[in-house]
């Protein structure tokens, strides 16, 4: 396991608690890569173009490496390519910044060709703007004649980006092929519903504890990269439930779009239900749900969404008032639950069935025949049949969508004139 | 379901040598991720000679929001106020201001930027300026 050390440049400007919020959240990522974080360092200042933080606190970092035999430096801010550099050149060692450590972990886990797409796509967005930059540092000693670097530079460059394309048109590839499938899941009769939220609220939890299942689990962060789904009964609806990645601040929009074709799964779902740890303080709640609306903004269009609390196990009824008052503003339809004790399922199904797309209450008169129960047993897999009544007719009382209520009609209809037909 | 008062401005940038602004309060009864209720709309318009600051984004802010009659908080987006963190800009404002946060609000300041930058562009046309 790699030593590390954590530094963080705090803006004159930042709440002192977002700052230490920050910092954990690091903490939790350096952990989750396997790492073992030996020390941490903050400092509060405006940026330094060479070294991010200021020259003496990179030379005390170079000190303190030695004294506490670290192995490296993970930073909290963006670094430049200089200033990896010039960090490097001074403390001896590899340093590295919150977003490459979240590619790390990301790299790590990804397990299918789609996610290891993403996560390539990602690696090279972010190696792109800094190509040119770390040819030119690499290749510093050799300058061989005029202009002789230029096109060292300029054909790296290149590769990364005709390799970027290469990948986003394989990746569009398995993205229809995912559009296709969400199109023929609504046309059975399934409703999706994405699980969503912040990064270690509990979503694996509660998918597991909802369709009772075994999705891997851990206290880490980015646990699950790419979406599972299982089908679940929600009051006779039938309803395919996501698990899928969760949110983290800051994320630059690069690796937003790298992870598209994942995070689509919340997007185009017919109910989100976003999921939240109510034993956090309501700062840090109102904080990270500020970052899931964010992400939701101008990606959902009237999706309605559920906010789950979960976790309410470690919190007292007073408690959870309380977090509710804070930050109620900015939590639609809140349930409360405990994944791990499976506190409030009931609620939540409920919810989940208030929310999912309506269908209608029909009642329609079949004859008495083989025909007749090939049809009863067809609603009985595509509706939910409230009441059904076996006289000279069979009335069906049954809710369906849409699509099925006009094809029971026709049914009916044409029953009704004396067509007898076999349904296909 | 709350009040807000979402704000936007239009016409931050030099058209003719001149800064020609139009600002839409726009006083909503919202949850936490929809619009529910429209209660009153007004927009002034501006113009200054050079860049407007901070401080006179406030101003206009503030007599726009002055002639609506219903309460609630003062909500505007980051890049209207230059980034400036919130403890910054609330202590400005005379009454309640704090950045958008809830899908309800994104959706509130939405309506207020399509009702300044049309309004904008009609007073414009009207002034026979290219708005670009």
């Amino acid at each position: 396991m790699k030593r590390v050390i954590l530094v963080q440049r705090n803006e004159p400007t930042n709440d002192e608690s977002r700052n230490i919020r920050k910092l954990i959240e690091l903490h939790d990522l350096a952990r989750s890569a396997n790492y073992k974080v030996v020390g941490d360092v903050t400092q509060t200042r405006r940026p330094d173009r060479k070294y991010q933080i200021g020259r003496g606190k990179v030379e005390e970092l170079a000190l303190m490496m030695k004294e506490l035999g670290a192995d490296g430096i993970i930073f909290s801010n963006q670094l430049s390519t200089t200033q990896i550099y010039n960090i490097s050149e001074t403390c001896k060692c590899e340093v590295i910044d919150k977003f490459q450590l979240i590619l790390e972990i990301f790299a790590k886990r990804a397990t299918t060709k789609r996610a290891k797409l993403q996560v390539e796509l990602a690696k090279l967005q972010y190696e792109l703007p800094k190509a040119k930059a770390i040819m030119s540092l690499l290749k510093k000693e050799e300058r061989p004649g005029f202009m002789g670097l230029g096109s060292y530079e300029d054909s790296y460059e290149q590769d990364i980006r005709s390799r970027i394309k290469r990948i986003q048109k394989e990746l569009a590839s398995v993205q229809k092929d995912n559009e296709s499938l969400r199109i023929k899941r609504h046309e059975y009769g399934y409703s999706i519903v994405s699980l969503a939220g912040y990064t270690s609220a509990g979503k694996s939890t509660l998918f597991n504890a909802l369709v009772d299942e075994d999705v891997h689990v851990d206290d880490m962060l980015f646990t699950t990269l790419l979406p599972i789904t299982r089908a679940l009964n929600i009051c006779g609806r039938r309803v395919l439930l996501t698990d899928t990645v969760g949110f983290i601040e800051d994320l630059p929009h690069w690796m937003i779009d790298a992870f598209r074709s994942t995070l689509n799964e919340i997007f185009l779902a017919d109910v989100i239900l976003l999921v939240v740890d109510a034993s956090e303080s309501p700062g840090i709640m109102r904080q990270k749900l500020v970052t899931s609306h964010d992400t939701f903004w101008e990606q959902i269009k009237g999706v309605p969404i559920i906010t789950v609390l979960n976790k309410i196990d470690r919190i007292t009824e007073n408690e959870l008032k309380e977090r509710l008052e804070n930050v109620g503003y900015l939590t639609p339809n809140p349930v409360a639950v405990s994944a791990k004790n499976s506190l409030g399922f009931d609620e939540l199904k409920m919810e989940i069935y208030r929310q999912l797309p309506k269908w209608k209450r029909e009642t329609v008169s079949l004859p008495m025949s083989e025909y007749g129960m090939s049809i009863v047993s067809w609603l009985f897999n595509e509706s939910i049949v409230h009441n059904i009544n076996y006289k000279d007719r069979i009335i069906v009382d049954f809710e369906a969508r849409d699509e099925i209520i006009l094809k029971a009609r026709i049914i009916e209809k044409k029953d009704k004139h004396g067509h007898n037909h076999m349904f296909t | 379901m709350y009040n807000i008062i979402a704000v936007d401005i239009s016409g931050r940038h030099k058209i003719n040598n001149r800064y020609y602004m139009v600002c839409a309060a726009v006083s909503v009864s919202i949850t936490a991720e929809h619009i529910e209720k429209v209660n009153q709309i007004k927009i002034k318009s501006f113009w200054m000679d050079s860049a407007p600051e901070l401080t006179d984004i406030i101003q206009v802010i503030e007599d726009t929001a002055k002639e609506i009659e219903f309460g609630g908080t003062i909500i505007t987006e980051h890049g209207e106020m230059y980034n400036q963190p919130e403890r910054v800009v609330a202590s400005m404002f005379s009454r309640e201001f704090k950045y958008q946060e809830s899908l309800g609000d994104r959706s509130s300041i939405e309506l207020a930027h399509h009702i300044s930058l049309c309004t904008r562009n009609l007073l414009l046309s009207e002034l026979g300026i290219e708005s670009r």
